[in-house]
């Protein structure tokens, strides 16, 4: 009896117990949220009304009409001024806020907003010249589905610590003359017998330019696709003097035997891919590639390569990675920095994104968190023949480490960078 | 009469100051960009937490891989260009000097000078590529080629596109100066009086050129030419263009160096740019000592009396090189606009497929604030520039004291310091003090380029001025104030503004300046094409560059037109 009474009071406390809990529970995740609700009102509220400098790459037209399109987006839901300072390399930028820093300005910086990549991303994170958590606390960041796409918190491997919201994905995309090249190598070996037949028809910018830099990271994942694991994951943690010579000779003996064939027998290499595109267009070279896959029918529609182009993923793999915009930690307007990295994240301006006819660039958004009516904007039309077909991309690689970018560099520049 | 006394003392005491404002102007920024270069270069950064002085850097730099052969390849172009550029100028007046096609030739390369690099390589670039025009008019009828063969120009090892492409804009700039100072009432009617004399002494035109003209004339070249091979030996469009990189020329791999995303590669690109000072001067002693070994071999020839020098040879290589020049030139031109226009264009077609006005309609969608931009602030700097140094030169004369020769080296400091590194110096002094104005400082960015070539362009005929004229005027009571607005200036109408014209032309062709010093926000028409050549299309490229030759086009034929007409009237 007083056992049973003693039960009956023991489970009635828990129940309280359990139920306070949930209480508890409930309460603290809504307050963390009300509490990012209020973050953001107050991140809205103060970054209403005020100019934007967004520096970014400005060698596009199309990327700049659409940048251009969303400053007039931000213009109406914010009364932002977005400025577009187009730079002709990425590192202006990061050379700006260098200087800033050096100059102890800490508040007052000039870059409000900078589009960035891997390389980019690991040099200012190391010294410091980047806002920290703001990235993942923004509203629309959920529809990335974080949780289970690590390629929005990494950038060349590297945790973004909330320092960068991602933008757009790419992946490196090959090209061809149909004039010159009926049947272009599908593979990274076929590249290389291809290259034997014709001479002089292929090449890659030097690095350390980014295109280049990743052709020979293409290359390396490529030729480690049959080491055994134990190597297979050095390509994942950072470069030391142990590990170097391991993990590039695959490289340097396939470089050795590619040089030879290349354009101007490898003794000159182009600076950058526009330089690529405007030897394919003068039929010098065969086959190009690009990160920036919707950039090849921009060109044929632009006249800029001829109507004899077609691109195609090649079949052992295609390099990927997201590219970011990141706020810099002395910028004179962090909140509407923030505002227009939201509004850059937004469904509609993913979608918007997405289209071949503005950019092409594949969205960061994970179909399955949108609602319908949200996945309705993403529907695609009939594209370009030269476009690339959809889903050609049928194995990603990831990059490796950001390390191994400086290992290629240097060991590149002591065999190839002083011919003769 | 007190009242003009009192503002002639105010003119004269304002005019005695300038000097030092030029002066400190030029200095401070020059000063504060070097030692934003020197300090990196020994190690002191702090931005990058590196507050140790040493020599790492510059033990960086004597291990990169084919550092000789980029020095090689800088003194080379260098060199070799301003060799050739000046030669080529000369005999170029020699053979037509008092000849109506001075001005014609004049006329066909002052296009040239107002080009920007990037755009004069990429047009060059199309020339002498394997798929350039010259192979498209002999393909495939002739050679049978259905694709571009195989070929070595551009990106020779040796630099001989480079030397094309840095003789095609230097020469254009070094003929301009020669006619400018030709252009002075006083010394040009004297130097055509004694040419004239000397062929009625029997010597032949294009000995008593080198004989008689020619000693007269070389000194006041030796600035400009100085300004040219510094140039030559630190560019960076041109060489990034049309050179070999494996390796680059020094200028290009520093330019590099402080681009890396790799932020203590800064390090290494300071103490590179420090070498590049040091290659720089070293070429400018050699040509000194160039000039003193030519006086010494022709010293004798000049009145050695022989009235002529198989000239019947050099007549005609003279043409020839003069008609291979326009030629390059014009064929140049013609391949800008065609890009310009052309829809497909695959080689070996000799034409486009189809004209299109494409590239036109989208640049013209984005134009009004480059060009705004532009226009103020080539026109407030040429501006300011040309007062400034028109009331130094002033304050010369009154004082009766020449400049100092340390004086005239600080005017031409940014002109021979490699830009890129002293220009990250002056961004980083920019920010000590903090100044947000970007119209302001890139306007004051600007006067630093600006200022010496407006000097060398007004400065000798200023000093040559026919002193008994103002002697007169001041005889006859008139103020400094009155002297200097209505007797001197009248006199330097033509060269002032043809000064002013090249300070437009400078102006608008700055590019790095511009981006550094602007933070990036000010955007001109030049800082446009620069993006887009480096992303865009040949075509597009094309586009601006046409755009580029049209702004500063007009200047000059103001500055050759209004003098002309002016003239006209008053003899009517």
């Amino acid at each position: 009896m007083l056992a049973n009474k003693f039960w009956q009071t023991l489970s009635r406390y828990s129940l309280c117990c359990v139920a306070f809990c949930i209480c508890l529970i409930f309460s603290f995740k809504s307050l963390a949220n009300t509490q990012l609700q209020s973050r953001w009102q107050q991140v809205e509220s103060s970054g209403k009304d005020q100019s934007v400098y967004f520096y970014a790459w400005g060698g596009d037209a199309q990327i700049n009409a659409y940048i251009q399109w969303a400053a007039e987006q931000v213009k109406a839901k914010y009364n932002i001024e977005l400025v577009h300072i187009k730079l002709s390399d990425t590192s202006e930028a990061v050379s700006r806020v260098l200087a800033e820093k050096s100059a102890n300005n800490h508040t007052q910086g000039s870059v409000d907003l900078i589009w960035i990549n891997g390389a980019n991303f690991a040099a200012m994170s190391k010294h410091g010249l980047l806002l920290k958590d703001w990235a993942d606390k923004l509203p629309n960041f959920i529809y990335t589905n974080p949780e289970n796409n690590p390629s929005v918190l990494f950038d060349f491997g590297l945790p973004t610590q909330g320092m960068e919201a991602p933008w757009g994905q790419a992946s490196l995309t090959f090209y061809y003359d149909t004039l010159a090249t009926s049947s272009p190598p599908q593979t990274l070996n076929k590249l290389l017998s291809w290259s034997k037949a014709n001479p002089g028809r292929f090449s890659y910018p030097k690095p350390p330019d980014f295109l280049g830099m990743s052709f020979l990271k293409y290359a390396l994942v490529v030729l480690h696709q049959h080491s055994d694991a134990m190597l297979q994951a050095k390509l994942n943690q950072p470069a030391n003097d142990k590990n170097t010579a391991q993990v590039l000779d695959p490289l340097w003996t396939f470089l050795n035997k590619l040089h030879p064939n290349l354009w101007r027998n490898g003794e000159y290499f182009m600076q950058s891919g526009i330089q690529m595109r405007r030897l394919i267009d003068d039929t010098e070279l065969s086959i190009g590639f690009t990160f920036s896959a919707p950039e090849v029918p921009a060109a044929v529609k632009r006249y800029d390569l001829p109507k004899s182009i077609r691109s195609y993923a090649m079949a052992d793999g295609s390099l990927s990675n997201t590219h970011f915009v990141a706020i810099p930690y002395n910028a004179s307007h962090q909140q509407s920095a923030q505002l227009v990295a939201d509004f850059l994240l937004s469904p509609a301006a993913q979608a918007h994104k997405q289209k071949t006819a503005i950019w092409g660039d594949k969205t960061v958004l994970i179909q399955t968190s949108l609602s319908a009516e949200q996945q309705g904007l993403f529907k695609t039309v009939q594209p370009h023949p030269s476009a690339l077909p959809l889903n050609s991309v049928k194995r990603t690689l990831s990059e490796p480490h950001p390390s191994w970018v400086e290992a290629i560099n240097t060991g590149w520049e002591t065999r190839y960078g002083a011919s003769q | 009469m007190s009242k003009v006394l009192h503002s002639a003392d105010l003119f004269s005491r304002l005019v005695k100051v300038t000097p030092y404002c030029l002066l400190a102007l030029l200095t401070i920024p020059v000063l504060g960009g070097l030692m934003g270069v020197m300090l990196p270069a020994f190690g002191w950064a702090p931005a990058l937490n590196k507050t140790n002085m040493s020599l790492a850097g510059f033990n960086v730099l004597w291990d990169t891989p084919g550092l000789s052969q980029m020095i090689g390849l800088s003194i080379r172009t260098g060199l070799i260009s301003t060799l050739i550029a000046f030669a080529l100028m000369i005999i170029m007046l020699a053979a037509f000097f008092n000849s109506v096609w001075l001005k014609r030739i004049e006329y066909v390369l002052s296009p040239i000078l107002v080009i920007p690099h990037a755009a004069a390589a990429i047009a060059v670039s199309f020339l002498i590529a394997p798929s350039g025009l010259f192979t498209r008019l002999f393909s495939p009828w002739l050679t049978g080629w259905q694709l571009a063969p195989e070929g070595s120009l551009p990106y020779d090892a040796f630099g001989w596109s480079i030397i094309i492409g840095l003789v095609l804009k230097e020469l254009p700039f070094l003929l301009l100066i020669a006619l400018g100072i030709l252009a002075q009432p006083e010394l040009g009617k004297k130097l055509r009086m004694q040419h004239q004399i000397a062929i009625n002494l029997g010597y032949y035109p294009m000995v008593a050129f080198f004989k008689v003209v020619l000693p007269n004339l070389y000194p006041l070249l030796r600035l400009p030419i100085f300004a040219v091979l510094a140039y030559a030996s630190a560019s960076v469009e041109m060489t990034l263009i049309l050179g070999p990189n494996t390796p680059p020329t020094l200028a290009v791999a520093i330019m590099h160096w402080f681009n890396d995303v790799d932020l203590t590669l800064r390090i290494k690109a300071s103490a590179g740019a420090l070498l590049q000072l040091a290659i720089t001067v070293g070429l400018l002693l050699i040509w000194l000592l160039l000039e003193k070994i030519s006086a010494m071999i022709f010293s004798q020839s000049l009145i050695n009396g022989r009235r002529h020098y198989a000239h019947q040879l050099v007549r005609a290589f003279t043409y020839i090189v003069t008609c291979v020049i326009l030629v390059f030139i014009a064929a140049a031109l013609i391949g800008l606009v065609f890009w310009s226009v052309a829809g497909y264009w695959r080689f070996p077609d000799t034409l486009p497929s189809s004209l299109v006005l494409l590239h036109f309609e989208n640049a013209f969608t984005h134009i009004y604030t480059p060009l705004f931009n532009t226009l103020v602030v080539g026109v407030v700097s040429s501006g300011f520039a040309t007062i400034l140094v028109l009331l130094c030169l002033e304050a010369e004369q009154i004082t009766a004291k020449p400049l100092a020769k340390w004086a005239l080296l600080i005017i031409y400091l940014p002109l021979l310091v490699p830009s890129i590194a002293f220009l990250f110096g002056i961004v980083w002094l920019q920010q000590l003090l903090n100044s947000q104005h970007a119209f302001f400082n890139v306007i004051f960015v600007h006067l630093l380029f600006v200022l010496p070539y407006v000097f060398l362009s007004i400065a000798d005929s200023y000093r040559r001025l026919d002193p008994r004229l103002a002697r007169v005027a001041a005889s006859l009571g008139s103020s400094p104030w009155k002297v200097f607005i209505q007797v001197k200036l009248p006199q330097l109408f033509a060269p002032i503004l043809i000064a002013m014209a090249l300070g437009l032309a400078i102006s608008f062709g700055q590019y790095l300046s511009t981006q550094l010093a602007g933070g990036g926000r000010i955007a001109t028409i030049t800082t446009e094409a620069v993006t887009l050549a480096n992303g865009a299309s040949r075509r597009t490229s094309a586009v601006y560059a046409i755009l580029q030759m049209g702004l500063p086009l007009l200047g000059f034929i103001l500055a050759w037109g209004l003098p002309r007409y002016v003239f006209n009237n008053k003899q009517a």
